[in-house]
């Protein structure tokens, strides 16, 4: 049966499960005012995770998969890998997190708490090697995500957010539960390597393909891909900027994670009907968020529409066979990094009182700061695609899989709206350096925000030089599903 | 004469289908709000017969105890905060009403294709699956989830420990002003902080004194 | 199997019968001679300002979600006390896990005051 031992490969997850209920109780008896220590449990987590994580990929060491708990968690390089991103992008949302609650005096055990709680969801759905237990990370990541939009309870954009946020994600949780029930209706299993063979073995198409259309709904909903992106700019504008960063964030690479696991790995028989599905929705999301982001004055609205067209080039990838699976994996980890960096930004600029999410609050910051406009213009452009930068070659990598496949016409629609979607890009490099500042106000931030912000910025330079490596990785660690 | 078990079973579920569908229909047209969710109430009573029918006790426990016993509650306070009165039929929006319409014609029509589907014998034949005596369906459950799902269960934990984070941050508030009374507190205090006893050096009357004299 | 929820028939059926029988005789047989003063509702003599129905306190609210959490956290107990002993120590100790998570909860409600009625 049941040997203490099988819980070695889950120690990452038990050690930000403990991490945050220990946060949680020292928050309870921490000062509003300071609040530092709490951070520095928070970021000792995610640091001592990575090491437990990595620790069994010693070079010289054959890593093995390892399935555990009767088959509803898996430990592979594929979830590793997502969750050392996960670790490092947490680990700046914990930075960014810090600076933007200090501005607004109101930084609190339970912010932290929940966002570890949210970590441990994403990493759930990652290891997920069961439909329940994928669904139930979902929901543990939703759940707290909820929570932390309505965060500013005074605040009623907030709270409208977060309400629009809720219903919108219970629907999407019911359509996916819905599906992945379906689904078990026709094959009888819950086991996501399970269910593959089951398929193979029979032709009930009906039923399964009904659950494969709500499955892809939920994944939709979840990723906020266009025609199910509604929620996604009122919640991005309305929750607090650092709530915006986190859900900008890390969450994406779960909804990676579950749509790889349920749609690659489980239903990979299918792969006609769902890629045909998803190169729908990756098409509609990159022209709609690119049109749709030209009108926007408020940043994080921007944002938020910029992300809706980078999902869809995530979900292009996706479309690409087996080496598209490795460039959507690539260009998601990239874009991660971006949209965390971008909304550091906002927080960076912010003060008390005062947000600045409008694109006229950058205006003239190369003379406010030549230094963070310098950092703003390389997030901005390799949101953009520009060349050298790293967005640019992960937009590359994906559309080079995608030629492969044949699909040319969905390449070449893509290419003009990212085309198209520069300009909004290039206005607000425009706003930076061609405007005058409307204050003069210095930049206030501790120095280990500003340490974290410029890494994260200068990353869009530094990944350049492991792009090959790192590109390699994902084809060997998505090979290996 | 002498009903036959299956014709008795049939009976009950009858019955107990007739007031649900009842209760179903009372919960929308009654007008007072407290009443429907009362309506509910008997809804999920009846509910959990049919299902004790079929052999689903622990749904049928459950149903009982969470959404009678938890659920149900939730709603009959939310109704009393709100306040709600008496609603006329003709506030009911009409286009609530036509998606009502569209839903239900929606259910009849999967419902008859269902019917359909059975007559023509593609769905596997309807016999339930009756077991011994001493089966126990809430046994079953447990060894299920306390063995192939421990680690989905133990996620559910972690969930709910977030519903409660997330309940009391959202909704709890210090109120200004409250003169409430701490015992732990009144029995703590330390007469020492409160009150300081300074000793002063004597002064002599001299304003009285002065006043009177220049008075005389 | 389905045969040993008789009593419960049983007794659904008395308590309904007795139930309505009880108001049905009351109905029969009680004199009712009402008029319009004796059935509005009485306010210290003068008319009623306005309804009779209160407000419940938005406090209540709180109290009601944490009960359903907990009222949850007693369907899985459930099912659980009734294998226990197949399972043995690695369901005694899956629960405690369980239970642990949610004592974790129950401090951080004690702490936070919303189990107070200020």
């Amino acid at each position: 049966m049941f040997g203490w031992s099988e819980l070695v490969p889950a120690f990452p997850e038990i050690l930000v499960l403990s991490m945050a209920c220990v946060v949680l109780l020292v928050g309870l008896f921490t000062d509003k005012k300071k609040g530092g220590f709490i951070v520095f449990l928070s970021v000792i987590t995610m640091m001592f995770a990575a090491i437990l994580t990595l620790k069994d990929h010693v070079a010289g060491v054959e890593f093995t998969k390892t399935v555990i708990f009767n088959g509803t968690f898996i430990r592979d390089e594929f979830g590793d890998m997502l969750k050392v991103v996960v670790y490092l992008l947490m680990i700046s949302v914990f930075f960014y997190a810090k600076q933007y609650l200090r501005q607004h005096d109101n930084l609190q055990g339970e912010y932290f708490a929940l966002l570890l709680f949210a970590t441990l969801g994403i990493m759930v759905m990652i290891s997920g090697h069961n439909f329940i237990a994928l669904y139930l990370g979902l929901e543990l990541l939703a759940l707290s995500s909820y929570a932390l939009v309505a965060y500013n309870r005074n605040d009623l954009n907030g709270n409208e957010a977060a309400m629009k946020y809720f219903i919108l994600g219970a629907l999407a949780s019911g359509m996916l539960l819905y599906g992945m029930s379906l689904i078990y209706g026709a094959v009888g299993t819950l086991q996501i390597n399970e269910i593959s063979q089951a398929i193979a073995g029979q032709n009930n198409d009906m039923f399964l393909v009904l659950g494969l259309i709500f499955v892809i709904v939920g994944i939709g909903f979840k990723l906020g891909a266009a025609p199910f992106h509604m929620w996604v700019p009122d919640v991005y504008e309305g929750a607090p900027t650092a709530t915006t960063l986190f859900i900008a964030s890390a969450p994406k690479i779960a909804a990676f994670a579950l749509a790889v696991r349920i749609l690659g790995q489980s239903l990979d028989v299918l792969m006609i009907h769902w890629q045909s599905m998803l190169a729908t929705l990756a098409i509609v999301s990159i022209i709609v968020g690119n049109l749709f982001a030209l009108q926007q004055t408020n940043l994080k609205r921007l944002f938020a529409y910029s992300t809706i067209s980078h999902i869809g080039f995530m979900l292009l990838g996706l479309v690409g066979g087996a080496e598209g699976i490795a460039a959507s994996m690539f260009y998601i980890i990239v874009y991660t990094i971006m949209a965390v960096g971008g909304f550091g930004m906002i927080v960076l600029l912010s003060n008390k009182g005062m947000e600045a999410d409008q694109i006229a609050d950058f205006k003239g910051l190369n003379q406010r700061s030549g230094w963070y406009a310098f950092l703003m213009l390389l997030l901005v452009a390799s949101m953009a695609g520009f060349p050298p930068l790293i967005g640019f070659f992960s937009k590359l990598y994906v559309l080079k899989a995608v030629i492969d496949q044949g699909h040319i016409i969905l390449a070449a629609v893509a290419v003009i709206f990212a085309v198209i979607g520069a300009f909004y890009y290039l206005k607000i490099i425009k706003v930076m350096y061609f405007e005058e500042s409307e204050t003069d106000q210095a930049i206030d931030a501790s120095f280990d925000v500003k340490t974290v912000l410029s890494i994260n910025a200068l990353a869009q330079l530094g990944l350049l030089v492991l792009l090959p490596v790192l590109f390699q990785y994902c084809i060997r660690v998505t090979g290996s599903l | 004469m002498i009903i036959s078990p299956e014709l008795f079973q049939q009976i009950i579920f009858y019955v107990f289908a007739t007031f649900t569908i009842g209760s179903a229909m009372a919960v929308v047209t009654v007008k007072n709000t407290i009443y429907s969710a009362l309506f509910l109430v008997l809804c999920f009573f009846n509910t959990a017969v049919l299902w004790l029918l079929i052999e689903a006790e622990f749904l049928a426990i459950t149903l009982v105890l969470v959404y009678v016993g938890a659920v149900m509650v939730l709603f009959l306070f939310v109704v009393m905060m709100l306040d709600v009165k008496q609603a006329k039929a003709s506030q009911l929006k009409q286009s609530y009403t036509k998606a009502a319409l569209l839903i239900a014609a929606a259910m009849l029509v999967q419902l008859l294709i269902l019917f359909a589907y059975k007559l023509s014998g593609e769905i596997p034949s309807n016999e339930l699956v009756r077991q011994e005596q001493g089966y126990s369906n809430v046994a079953e459950v447990g060894m299920t989830l306390f063995t192939q799902y421990v680690y989905p269960f133990e996620i559910a934990a972690v969930i709910l420990l977030v519903a409660i984070v997330a309940a009391i941050m959202l909704t709890m508030r210090k109120r200004e002003g409250n003169k409430q009374m701490d015992a732990s507190k009144q029995i703590n205090i330390n007469p020492a902080e409160r009150l300081r006893v300074v000793s002063m050096k004597a002064e002599k009357a001299t304003t009285q004194a002065q006043s009177k004299e220049e008075e005389s | 199997m389905i045969a040993s929820y008789f009593p419960i028939l049983l007794f659904l059926a008395v308590a309904t019968g007795l139930g309505i029988a009880l108001m049905s005789l009351g109905l029969l047989f009680g004199t009712r001679k009402t008029n319009d003063e004796k059935i509005s509702a009485y306010e210290c003599g003068f008319e009623a300002f306005d309804d009779a129905h209160m407000k419940f306190d938005v406090r209540f609210y709180l109290v009601a979600i944490l009960f359903i959490i907990f009222d949850l956290e007693i369907a899985f107990l459930f099912p659980w006390s009734v294998v226990l002993e197949e399972l043995g120590g690695f369901g005694l100790v899956s629960m405690f896990i369980f239970l642990f998570l949610l004592v974790i909860g129950f401090i951080y409600e004690w702490k936070k005051g919303a189990l107070e009625w200020e």
